[in-house]
């Protein structure tokens, strides 16, 4: 089976433990207006069988040592779950491990539920934390979601938690307090906020995309600390 | 010779007997395995002391890098009176090379157009006195040009042969000035007058054994000026060091008297650490040294070693960026038994990167082994996210054929403590003699046949075949060529500017590396690739040169663990090191090779003034996988053949490293565990951004000691020129969005 597949890199460090080969593929059911990767909406020219990853990513299992491994990022991973599960096996016989760096924006069937249960980590995109703005600002289905989460939840699963934080659109206590709120029932490790940033700007106009937040500005990081916070505070009195 | 109160408390074994340091430093370091917590800060004294070196650093700045210049009498062991940092007694290690910090020296020997020239150039004029001493003298570099023939010159001046030393002192040898200390001159000087003697009584006495008893007349004729130069100090060095003061004054006497003999590119100091360890736990036990004290001595060496200058031509400067000494000191390592080598001083030698501030110099260089405690790594990796002044190099690798005691010369050259020394060989332009296999031995610059005429390429599309066989002529003829010319420059540098101190301390019967180099490495690859995966059409200009190429479709490059184009380049050194072998060289040097390009002083062709990546790199913004694929490269080339070194220069940013300071060590760590694992063998490594240096160019004094690692090396950003610094910014960084 193929994938198409938008690009590698070799060297990711956030996107689980340790050091993380991430794999991008093509394809996303959203259309986040903040997206910083609106290249991988569309196909590449590059088709790649799931042995062709795997002798790639395996080239990198000298750098595995303290945890790391791959990383299926995108786009939207989850919409190659089929590709992941032959890929995985062979991976596993390598002794090297994956996350899913999705934002659960799938319906849950049996090959994403199977994606899941083979990975050691789920880091789970929370686009926004009510259904009215993730339709808004993402055109998708947020309780597939919230599915997702509450699968990975159910399962066991390793979970970490993400938001992006824009002006003007989520960069309120108020918004802060919801998500705390939102994520009560998940079981999860931890949940960052992540700035929003322009230097994915110049894709838009590569594209020659529409970019919905060309006048927003980056998000403020004093802000973004208070915000995560917070956060942070708030969880704390929900999660025993 | 036995020496009951130097050597109390140390476990005899042959060192005893004859000269043999790594014995002695193998019977008696002692291990450590604990983390940094020991470490002592700065002293009220080191600061005192600090404080003058930044005044003198800003000064020297403010007068546009030179400080001062002393040109009334030539540098040597004893030109000078004794000179101290703050006073004599506030020095604690003492010695510089002239009489006042800072001051430098003017050492012709070498070449005396490029002394006058350098003089020049800081607005001095050279005395009449060392005009006249020169003026019946031949220099190295005299003598170089009066033996070169025609194509050596064209290929010179061409710059497929770049960076000779044939107008500047060679460097790159590292005398094992630890036998000072642990045997005392005395010793040595009898050693020497033994070994004289001895080959003086050969049955025959051919040239080779008349060059060498010449050799150790000068040798013994500047072992006594050194005993009269620490005399002048007020020590006697005749007698080995009893103490860790002494030990470390003894050893930098040593060095000292190395760095006013001779301006070679570059004066390494050696594998250390270890040794001046042994001297230092000894003190510690006896209850006479603190570990106050400890640090306070191993600071105010780096104080010293920080302070060492060369007077150099603006030319030089273009070549070597930012007024570098190369002070490599090598660290840690592993013992041939698999034990490792890391000592309490091998960390104080990086505490002073805190206790004195980042710095270029000296070159820290952490022999790097999957066997070194973690505690170790990980304050190595520490200490590279937070100054940006160490490099790391594969001890695993060197050790198989350096065995374990061997040091560090320059950036990347690896040599036998004392057993083994350098002939420098600078580069060849591996990139530009593609070029000229095209134009059929033409140079593309000045449009001059030098090669053997050859067919010019002028189909439509380049056949991959045809150039390959092309490019393999031309090779030949160079590696020839370069030999050659390397073998003129050697012996015109023994004969005339020879390194009397530096190869007394070293064994007679050294043996001798001849160290090439190639530059233009990726883009000679990528080229290759080019040509045989896309379409390339060459374009000639109206001279009929080709100088331009029309690219059409895609084709791998270099950097992205792609074996397609990574295979070329692996064979393409390997091709070029088998054809050096076949031409002998000087004195029977064992030939070595080197992948290393200082900064990318070279520059041609399509994009004419575009540097190129640095060393081993990939070409900046062709790695598109990330920074591993890119190590993944670089690693498949083969030591085995590159034997003097493959440079790989890496820029991250803090946070692509990881999401916290415990996280970025972790991953840096396994980082360089993962790349050495490979049998890579070099890493530069810097975690900044590039906003950080942009801001440094637009205000140098937002951070004065703003230390990056270029290529084996590291600088001072502030004294790169602002071309350099736009070259360093526009290097590859790995970040993340």
């Amino acid at each position: 089976m193929n994938a198409n597949i938008h690009s590698f890199e070799s060297l990711a460090a956030l996107d689980g433990e340790g050091i993380r080969f991430d794999v991008f593929f093509t394809g996303c059911p959203l259309r986040c207006v903040y997206c910083h990767n609106p290249d991988a909406w569309f196909r590449s020219k590059t088709d790649m069988s799931a042995e062709d990853v795997f002798r790639k990513a395996k080239r990198f299992k000298p750098y595995f040592k303290n945890g790391g491994g791959v990383t299926f990022s995108g786009g939207e991973p989850l919409l190659n779950a089929a590709f992941i599960n032959e890929l995985a096996p062979m991976l596993r016989a390598e002794g090297i491990g994956y996350c899913l760096d999705t934002s659960g924006s799938v319906p849950l069937t049996d090959a994403v539920k199977t994606a899941i249960d083979g990975a050691e980590m789920v880091i789970l995109d929370i686009k926004f934390c009510d259904p009215d703005s993730y339709k808004k600002y993402t055109g998708g289905n947020f309780d597939y979601f919230m599915a997702v989460g509450r699968y990975c939840t159910q399962k066991n699963k390793r979970l970490w938690l993400r938001t992006v934080i824009v002006p003007g659109i989520n960069d309120t206590e108020e918004n802060a307090d919801r998500c705390a709120e939102l994520v009560k029932e998940f079981k999860f490790e931890r949940y960052e906020l992540l700035p929003f940033h322009t230097m994915a700007f110049f894709k838009y106009e590569n594209l020659q995309l529409p970019n919905p937040l060309a006048d927003t500005p980056p998000m403020d990081r004093a802000r973004l600390d208070a915000l995560s916070a917070r956060l942070q505070a708030r969880l704390a009195e929900l999660r025993p | 010779m036995k020496n009951e109160t130097a050597w109390r408390g140390f476990r005899e074994g042959v060192w005893c007997d004859g000269i043999n340091v790594s014995n002695f430093i193998k019977l008696n370091y002692t291990q450590y395995n604990g983390d940094s917590s020991f470490l002592a800060g700065p002293t009220e004294r080191t600061n005192k002391e600090m404080k003058r070196v930044k005044e003198l650093l800003i000064a020297e700045n403010e007068k546009g890098g030179v400080l001062d210049v002393d040109t009334s009498k030539v540098l040597t062991i004893l030109s000078h009176e004794p000179g101290y940092v703050v006073d004599k007694d506030t020095d604690i290690i003492v010695g510089l090379q002239t009489d006042a910090p800072l001051k430098r020296g003017v050492s012709p020997f070498a070449g005396f157009r490029n002394a006058v020239q350098a003089c020049n150039a800081y607005g001095y004029e050279m005395s009449e006195k060392i005009k006249n001493e020169f003026t019946y003298r031949t220099t190295h570099n005299t003598g170089v040009f009066r033996a070169y023939n025609d194509t050596m010159k064209k290929a010179r001046h061409a710059g497929i042969l770049t960076g000779l030393p044939d107008a500047y002192a060679r460097g790159r040898i590292i005398g094992d000035y630890r036998r000072i200390a642990l045997y005392g001159m005395d010793y040595l000087i009898e050693q020497k007058k033994y070994d004289k003697a001895k080959l003086g009584e050969k049955d025959v006495l051919d040239e080779e054994t008349i060059r060498l008893l010449e050799d150790l007349a000068k040798q013994l004729e500047f072992m006594a000026q050194l005993k009269t130069l620490a005399l002048s100090y007020g020590y006697d060095i005749s007698k080995p060091a009893s103490n860790a003061r002494e030990a470390i004054q003894w050893l930098y006497f040593g060095y000292l008297g190395a760095v006013k003999e001779q301006n070679g590119a570059a004066n390494s100091i050696g594998r250390i650490a270890e040794f001046l360890d042994v001297y230092i736990e000894r003190d510690l036990k006896e209850g006479v040294l603190t570990e106050s004290q400890a640090q306070e001595l191993i600071d105010d060496l780096v104080i010293k070693l920080r302070l060492v200058r060369h007077l150099r031509t603006p030319e030089y400067n273009d070549l070597f960026a930012g007024d570098p000494v190369w002070v490599t000191l090598s660290l840690s390592g592993v013992s041939g038994e698999g034990k490792h080598m890391v000592s309490k001083t091998s960390y104080r030698v990086l505490q002073t990167l805190y206790n004195l501030g980042s710095s270029a110099e000296p070159n820290i260089t952490v022999l790097w082994s999957e066997h070194l405690p973690q505690p170790f790594k990980d304050f190595c990796a520490k200490v590279s996210i937070d100054t940006d002044s160490i490099q790391y190099e594969n001890d695993d690798v060197m050790r198989r054929m350096y065995g374990d005691d061997y040091s560090i010369a320059c950036c990347v050259s690896a040599m036998k403590t004392g057993k083994q020394m350098q002939f420098f060989g600078a580069r060849c332009n591996l990139a530009k003699v593609l070029l000229m296999a095209l134009n059929g031995g033409k140079d593309e610059k000045e449009g001059v046949q030098i090669a053997p005429e050859g067919p010019v390429f002028d189909e439509d599309v380049l056949d991959y075949e045809k150039v390959v066989d092309a490019y393999k002529v031309y090779l030949k003829w160079m590696a020839k060529l370069y030999v050659n010319t390397m073998n003129i420059i050697h012996y015109m540098h023994d004969k005339y500017a020879y390194e009397r101190l530096m190869m007394s301390l070293h064994d007679t019967d050294v043996e001798r590396l001849m160290a090439f180099g190639v530059s233009g490495f990726s883009v000679a690859v990528d080229s290759l690739s080019a040509i045989k995966y896309a379409k390339v059409k060459p374009i000639k200009d109206e001279r009929g040169v080709i100088t331009e190429f029309d690219v059409k479709g895609d084709f791998p490059k270099y950097g992205n663990d792609d074996d397609r184009v990574d295979l070329i380049g692996k064979e393409l050194v390997e091709y070029f090191y088998k054809e050096l072998c076949k031409t002998p060289c000087y004195r029977g040097a064992r030939h070595t090779l080197s992948i290393l390009t200082i900064t990318s002083n070279v520059m041609y062709g399509r994009k004419a003034g575009e540097p190129f990546a640095p060393g081993a790199n990939p070409m900046h913004g062709r790695d598109c996988e990330g920074a591993l694929a890119s190590l993944n490269s670089v690693a498949k080339l083969n030591y085995a053949c590159c034997q003097d070194g493959i440079s790989n220069t890496f820029s991250i940013t803090p946070e692509a490293l990881g999401r916290d300071d415990a996280n970025r060590v972790d991953n840096l760590v396994t980082m360089l565990d993962g790349y050495f694992q490979q049998d890579a063998h070099h890493l530069n490594v810097n975690v900044l951004n590039r906003e950080k240096l942009i801001a440094a160019m637009n205000d140098p004094t937002l951070y004065p000691s703003l230390t990056i690692r270029v290529s084996g090396y590291a600088v001072n950003f502030n004294k790169l020129t602002r071309d350099k610094q736009e070259e360093v910014v526009a290097r590859t960084f790995h970040q993340r969005m």
